[in-house]
């Protein structure tokens, strides 16, 4: 029951927001009368529904909701197609033509001929995928941590990557569609990075003002 | 917010702990700690860190009443609410 009331005093603890965190601390210091006092469970239920009331009351509160969702409804996703193209035959890169079977041409007349080459591009390929991957997840977590500076630079080398998938789509597989779909989306996510970074700075004073 | 201007207001001057308040009041930590945010927040309590009665513990937040929050508290008894017997007017 006290490992419950822990874990949820933990959770509240960590739902809330930097211009609130005086208020996290004093919480967690008073879980340890209500504990002696056997209230541990409620105590901390109830400092959890404080600390969400003031998620969804606060600007801060906003920004932190809207940092989750652009990193589990976007990024997360994004990368687990990536990660997932590189190791399942690129069966999101390569459309209409079965995936890997299809960038080999199997069974085409031209196979004898391209078998090779393609068979030399797709070691590069997938690693360039799961690379793109990697650094969503990169992103992600930078994201959540307000890392700005560490956010753009591997946004920098995701772009960079992203580019270099078009081109080799491009010119060894003739069909750039798909890695164009999700360079696009890999834009969308840094703008809204951006955004939220914007957002964030325009936060930061009041955080500075009430610290803690 | 009435039970907690009460409460508060019974002992002006002292400084006290949430869960003291959360017992005095009935109210849940749910409940008091967004109200005392709010009350924080609009100057009427004010917080303070201090050093625990007993040593080797964490130093504990504790709320009082600013001026404007016992002239708050006044004025909602003047308004017909209960007088908090033993209010301190100090």
């Amino acid at each position: 029951m006290k490992a419950a009331a822990r874990a949820l005093m933990a959770l509240a603890v960590c739902s809330i927001g930097e211009n609130r965190r005086d208020w996290s601390v004093a919480m967690r210091t008073e879980f340890e009368a209500a504990a002696a006092d056997g209230n541990a469970l409620a105590f901390a239920f109830g400092c959890l529904v404080a600390s969400w009331r003031e998620l969804l009351t606060s600007e801060e509160g906003h920004y932190t909701l809207t940092s989750y969702a652009l990193v589990l409804g976007l990024m997360l996703p994004m990368a687990a197609v990536q990660i997932g193209c590189a190791l399942l035959g690129f069966p999101y890169l390569y459309p209409g033509q079965g995936g890997l079977r299809g960038a080999l041409l199997m069974g085409g007349e031209h196979e004898a001929l391209m078998r090779n080459v393609y068979q030399g591009a797709v070691p590069p390929l997938a690693l360039l995928l799961l690379l793109l991957g990697v650094g969503h997840l990169c992103i992600a977590w930078a994201t959540l941590e307000r890392d700005w500076t560490r956010a753009a630079r591997i946004a920098t080398l995701a772009m960079a990557g992203s580019t270099t998938l078009i081109i080799f789509m491009g010119g060894l597989f003739l069909d750039c569609s798909r890695a164009l779909l999700q360079a696009t989306v890999l834009a969308i996510e840094l703008a809204t990075i951006w955004m939220i970074a914007r957002w964030h700075a325009r936060l930061s004073p009041a955080i500075i003002e009430h610290p803690g | 917010m009435r039970a907690l201007l009460d409460a508060l207001s019974m002992r002006r001057l002292d400084w006290r702990h949430g869960y003291d308040l959360m017992k005095e009041t009935g109210l849940s930590s749910g409940t008091l700690y967004p109200l005392l945010m709010r009350m924080t927040d609009q100057g009427l309590v004010e917080a303070e860190w201090r050093e625990p009665a007993q040593p080797g513990r964490p130093p504990r937040h504790a709320y009082r009443l600013t001026a404007a929050g016992f002239a708050l508290a006044v004025e909602r008894a003047a308004d017909g609410e209960v007088v908090p017997s033993g209010a301190s007017f100090v």
